[in-house]
């Protein structure tokens, strides 16, 4: 952190290679979903001009499967980083589930309810946190199965009975919505249009959040940085 | 004066009236004229390639057909003296049925869509062999199509396209269609049921009622029909389930070398599933998706392939798609729950700090 951002009120939050990872993550999945729901649904006119504005099923195929093994590189990319970078493997270990999130998570469902008067006090990272970028990864790596399993239809039905390629198709299907759902209703809300940040938080961009919201959001990140004497 | 005006009345009445008279008489004598040679039963043709056509012509020739009442030199009306000495032109029926005709004669415009189709225009570009009107309806007698005694009544027509096209006849004679229309099963297709009557065109015809885009459409005139296929026992659902697979929205976008309904099921020589000789009989699953897919093994035979999610009797991919929608539904509910629940906090810790 550098004296002008602390001079501003700033804290680093997102790094800028998070902030490349995020970014490309966003456009793939975004590209990934419209043109993936153009295909679940296509009687839908909306779905219909997609596919044709992307030049057929055919090509909408190919962009598809471009962007799926783009969001793949990505993903291992994100992989080795977060196992052998120093920053990696410091964030990882702030990401791990531990009990605390649980109670966390029960605590803020007591709060919210007017049972108890403590809001929990989050780290960098609070349960809302984990639970998306765990259900992101998971998501992902799920949905690239039964993606690679339909891709090579011809490999897969080799080993699988054409009823298993069914069921990968339907899973493919249902898991995108699901994803969607979570990124599109969830990750937005939390992180942008929550009142705290509404409309939007700045550290997808410029990677930096105000310390009065990192003192307001994530009290616990903010005494740590306190006592290293970072701020 | 007098006379001579009177005189003139009847030569003009005359003028009006006798020619009709005279057609009579020469329609009688012309029939008996002709019949001089084309009564004897005898009176044959060996033609060039060996086969002998049949010149015997007698008065009830005509008789029971739509043109009982015509004679010969209505239709044969290149013959202006007997014996002809030149070989009789093909009859042209447009003489006759062409769009207000004075001889009441019946005029669709199906002479039109003859002529675009792959038939006229065969004629067009000299195809000798290529059918004419009375190829198909028959010469003398020509009965309306609905009369069962018709050559292009739905139960004789493809005998009568088998004429020309005599391998396809052999084969759809074989297929459910052909054993159903033998049957006298009324719904059943004959040729013209899937290719149509006079708009008859090329395969690779856009235009095709059997283009490989709209074969699907074709085959659910019929097979989408819970009314028509109700009686026979058959599902319905095919045409749907088709049309939701990646095969079906392929060809529904264009797509003209994925799989419609004949790549699989057959062309004219359909048959049902438990028949051996069948595309889709289990065995023959392999090597018929093989066309397309290179390899393909029995696992393409395991599990239905017309499968409808929405559907119970698909059985585990009906539970999977019910269990992902209520689980989606539910991640939904719980979320939006959440969102609320952290509004409703967040304000009231809000108040509570003023």
């Amino acid at each position: 952190m550098s004296r002008a951002d602390l001079s501003a009120g700033k804290v680093i939050r997102m790094s800028l290679l998070f902030r490349i990872q995020h970014l490309i993550l966003t456009v793939l999945l975004t590209l990934l979903a419209i043109t993936g729901f153009a295909l679940m649904y296509h009687e839908n006119s909306l779905a219909r001009w997609i596919i044709e504005f992307e030049g057929g099923v055919h090509n909408r195929g190919i962009v598809h499967r471009i962007a799926a093994v783009l969001l793949l590189a990505n993903l291992v990319y994100h992989v080795f980083y977060m196992l052998f970078s120093r920053e990696g493997k410091t964030e990882l270990r702030l990401l791990f589930i531990v009990r605390q999130d649980i109670n966390d998570f029960l605590q803020s469902l007591r709060y919210n309810l007017g049972m108890s008067k403590e809001y929990p006090r989050f780290g960098k990272y609070g349960y809302k946190e984990k639970f998306q970028y765990w259900g992101a990864s998971g998501g992902i790596i799920l949905i690239s199965i039964t993606g690679m399993m339909l891709w090579a239809e011809g490999f897969s039905m080799r080993f699988f009975p054409k009823f298993i390629l069914d069921l990968a198709l339907i899973i493919h299907g249902y898991q995108g919505l699901l994803g969607f759902v979570l990124l599109y209703l969830w990750h937005i809300y939390n992180v942008h249009l929550h009142p705290s940040s509404f409309p939007m938080n700045p550290s997808w961009i410029t990677g930096k959040v105000s310390v009065e919201w990192l003192r307001e959001e994530h009290p616990l990140e903010y005494e740590k940085l306190k006592e290293e004497g970072l701020l | 004066m007098r006379k001579v005006a009177f005189a003139a009345v009847l030569v003009l009445l005359g003028g009006a009236f006798l020619p009709g008279l005279a057609r009579d008489a020469s329609a009688s004598i012309s029939l008996e004229k002709c019949t001089l040679c084309h009564g004897k039963p005898e009176f044959r043709k060996l033609l060039v390639d060996g086969q002998i056509r049949d010149l015997f012509v007698i008065g009830d020739t005509l008789a029971g057909s739509v043109h009982a009442k015509k004679v010969c030199t209505d239709c044969h009306f290149d013959v202006s003296e007997i014996p002809h000495r030149e070989h009789p032109k093909r009859v042209t029926c447009t003489h006759c049925h062409y769009k207000g005709n004075h001889e009441g004669a019946p005029q669709s415009d199906n002479v039109l869509a003859y002529f675009d189709s792959i038939h006229g225009q065969a004629i067009a570009r000299g195809n000798t062999k290529a059918p004419l009107c009375q190829d198909c309806h028959g010469n003398h007698r020509i009965l309306k199509a609905k009369d069962p005694g018709s050559r292009v009544a739905r139960v004789n027509v493809a005998e009568t396209c088998g004429k020309c096209h005599m391998e396809i006849y052999a084969q759809f004679k074989g297929s459910i269609h052909g054993t159903a229309l033998a049957k006298g099963i009324e719904e059943v297709p004959s040729c013209t049921g899937c290719h149509g009557e006079h708009r008859i065109y090329a395969r690779k015809d856009p235009k095709s009622t059997v283009y490989s885009t709209h074969v699907s459409e074709q085959c659910s005139t019929c097979h989408g029909s819970i009314k028509i296929m109700g009686k026979f026992g058959i599902e319905t659902e095919q045409v749907a389930t088709y049309k939701e697979s990646f095969h079906g929205v392929a060809n529904q976008f264009g797509s003209r070398t994925v799989a419609n309904c004949s790549s699989c099921h057959g062309v004219h020589d359909i048959r049902p599933p438990d028949d051996p000789l069948s595309m889709v009989n289990p065995k023959n699953v392999p090597k018929t998706c093989g066309k397309c897919h290179p390899g393909a093994n029995p696992n393409f035979a395991v599990g239905k392939i017309h499968v409808d999610a929405k559907n119970k009797e698909s059985g585990i991919i009906y539970w999977t798609a019910t269990f992902f929608k209520w689980l989606t539904i539910g991640t939904m509910l719980a979320l939006v729950a959440h969102i609320f629940l952290d509004m409703y906090g967040r304000t009231r810790r809000l108040r509570g700090e003023r």
